[in-house]
């Protein structure tokens, strides 16, 4: 009996250590294998687990550019290294990636059927604090720039820059929109496909029609509902939980809608009557507040940020958060393993972009595809960042780079 | 020759400057210049990306490990003691724990996660991994190694189990298991860039340097490793003093 605990312990033990040492078993890089594609070039798309490592990457050399979501597109400018290719929402095929879904509002099943006012309440903050965003950009992007950096100053040698200038020059590349149009969830499906390409999705989406992945990715209900609340100028008010509720979003301005509602919880609260009101009222980037609806304080919400989605993801599925902000693909890979997680709307869409080094040849897409192919030729790949398997960033690079006839190595 | 322990750290910061000049690439190595700053602003909230000031960050990062450290030392010294006092309970014990100790802290990150959910609670379990087994491994150690003529001798003067464990083992043991517990917190420390990598924080030392990874700020990141550096040396230099002034007995004796 002691023998078979101690082999059930080792069993446990070494899933976990394989969970956090080994989550991207990536091949071997080809860097130095020249290439024999008849598509004209390949280039090694790196994952660096999040945004944490890509600016040290770049500004060592051993990355030729990377594709990120906001701010981190605006950091080798600012810091010398690198210059700013395309936006996203610019990316080759042309059009393809025009107002391309990014990041969605997403809540666990079980607290849209069993606590559905609370579902919509939170629904409704996020929507009204969009609209604030849309019509204040420039405070918006100040608030933002308190939230992720407290207003400082980033300092590259010589070099220092205000983090509201950053944010500032970062914001208008993002599009802040909630609708869950059908042309929306349609073009959130089309990530479905790349997931599949990828062989990331091998459960529930795997061979799902169209009309059934929405089925399980989507419930716009709490849209919908916040969205008449809204228009008749009455927020229900959801009856008060007592465990607190956890919500999950990136440091990104992304999730400025967050931040703001936040920041500005006393307009809210004077005007709508719903508010996000933070315990510590001086904190640039409160970790816990409540959500007041009509002057009472509904439920206590713990404010948990993450270093890229498909942690949200897993704190979802072990319930340690019930609402989150993430990008879709880490939903639609969630959704496929079983975690209860629905897609209530969007959060924004656009807002990332590609830089590459400094001394790069290129200037744009065009001149970017001729360097990836010269470089290509002399057996040295391009090597570009992306932030992780199947993220949005890594599916649109992906599809740029084979829409330009450029194949796609791991590395 | 009591000033020499000063010129290696001085011939480092010239050689840093030096460096930093040449390579001329503050991702590689920052110059001093844009260090120095945010350590000689210990209580501005300005240089560290909205996290506080470095000393509010290191006081909570100091909390934490504290924290874990304790929790480690109620567990590890208890349990040292049995397992060095009874063969019986060394052997129940002793293949899980060979098991358990190699496996680093950060390993567990997904279990504490799922097991003791966001909060400090995962943060204190991370801390008390790193600390639990150079506490206990030297409790179980200092136990066995009290010299058994102490032993006899209290047994034959008539000394009950009680009074052998309080007279006899734990002054005995007692230079050991210090050792264990100044080892132990060291590790703990290290722990806390592991520990604060955890979702749902928002402060701290290691969460600082993490953060700031994002932003490519390596001035920032040294300097919050200066900061543990010298916070470590502090404590060390704490637990050795103690050392020094209640256990020095052992060197004699021996």
């Amino acid at each position: 009996m002691k023998f078979t605990s101690v082999c059930a312990i080792v069993g446990m033990l070494l899933c976990a250590a394989l969970i956090a040492g080994c989550t991207s078993p990536a091949p071997q890089s080809g860097t130095l294998q020249p290439t024999t594609s008849a598509s004209g070039g390949s280039v090694i798309v790196m994952y660096a687990k999040g945004t944490g490592p890509m600016p040290t990457l770049l500004g060592t050399d051993q990355i030729d550019g990377y594709i990120a979501w906001q701010p981190f597109v605006e950091v080798p400018p600012m810091a010398g290294i690198g210059k700013v290719l395309v936006y996203s929402g610019d990316l080759p095929p042309e059009g393809k990636w025009k107002d391309h879904p990014c990041c969605v509002f997403t809540a666990t099943q079980g607290m849209i059927s069993e606590n559905p006012d609370l579902a919509n309440a939170m629904t409704a903050a996020l929507i009204l604090s969009t609209h604030y965003l849309e019509e204040h950009p420039e405070e918006s992007a100040e608030i933002t720039a308190d939230w992720l950096a407290g207003k400082g100053n980033f300092t590259y040698g010589d070099i220092s820059v205000s983090s509201v200038d950053v944010l500032q020059r970062a914001f208008p590349t993002v599009k802040f929109v909630n609708e869950p149009s059908e042309g929306w969830m349609d073009s959130n499906i089309e990530f479905v496909y790349a997931l599949r390409e990828l062989e990331v999705l091998t459960g529930s989406l795997k061979n799902s029609t169209d009309a059934d992945s929405k089925a399980i990715l989507f419930d716009t209900g709490p849209y919908y509902a916040a969205q008449s609340m809204i228009d008749a100028g009455k927020i229900v008010a959801p009856s008060p939980v007592k465990d607190p509720v956890g919500l999950g979003y990136l440091m990104s301005d992304h999730h400025a809608a967050l931040f703001v509602a936040i920041n500005k919880w006393q307009y809210f609260n004077d005007t709508f009557g719903i508010a996000i009101k933070p315990r510590d009222l001086s904190a640039s980037r409160p970790d816990t507040a409540d959500l007041i609806v009509a002057g009472k304080p509904v439920a206590e919400l713990k404010l948990i940020s993450g270093d890229a989605g498909p942690q949200l993801m897993q704190l979802m599925a072990t319930d340690n958060i019930q609402f989150a902000l993430v990008g879709n693909p880490p939903a639609i890979s969630a959704a496929d393993k079983g975690t209860p997680v629905k897609i209530i709307m969007a959060i924004n869409s656009e807002g990332s972009g590609v830089v590459v080094a400094e001394d790069s040849p290129a200037t744009d897409w065009n001149s970017f595809v001729a360097w990836a192919k010269e470089r290509s030729a002399a057996g040295k790949p391009l090597k570009i960042a992306a932030p992780g398997k199947g993220s949005i960033q890594d599916v649109m690079i992906r599809y740029s780079l084979e829409a330009s006839g450029l194949s796609v190595k791991e590395g | 020759m009591r000033y020499l322990r000063f010129l290696l750290p001085i011939l480092l910061v010239v050689g840093w400057e030096a460096a930093s000049w040449i390579i001329s690439n503050p991702f590689i190595l920052p110059s001093l210049t844009t260090v120095i700053p945010i350590l000689l602003h210990p209580f501005s909230p300005e240089f560290t990306l909205g996290t506080g000031s470095m000393v509010e960050n290191a006081g909570i990062s100091i909390q934490r490990v504290g924290m874990g450290f304790l929790v480690a030392a109620a567990v590890a010294i208890p349990l040292g003691i049995l397992m060095g006092r009874s063969n019986l309970f060394n052997d129940f014990f002793d293949s899980i724990i060979e098991l358990l100790r190699p496996i680093p802290p950060l390993a567990w990150v997904p279990l504490a996660l799922a097991w003791f959910k966001i909060g400090l609670t995962s943060i204190v379990f991370i801390i008390f991994i790193g600390a639990f087994f150079p506490i206990l491994l030297n409790t179980v150690d200092g136990v066995k190694s009290v010299k058994k003529t102490w032993l006899e001798v209290a047994t034959t003067l008539g000394a009950k189990e009680r009074q052998i464990m309080i007279k006899v083992i734990l002054p005995g043991a007692a230079p050991t298991i210090w050792t264990g517990l100044r080892v132990g917190f060291g590790i703990a420390w290290m722990c806390v860039v592991a520990a604060e990598w955890l979702p749902g924080i928002s402060q701290g030392l290691g969460y600082l340097i993490l953060y700031a990874y994002n932003f490519g700020q390596t001035n920032l990141i040294i300097a919050g490793m200066i900061v543990i550096g010298v916070i470590g040396l502090l404590i060390d230099f704490v637990f050795k003093r103690v050392e020094r002034r209640w256990f020095s007995w052992r060197g004699l004796e021996r």
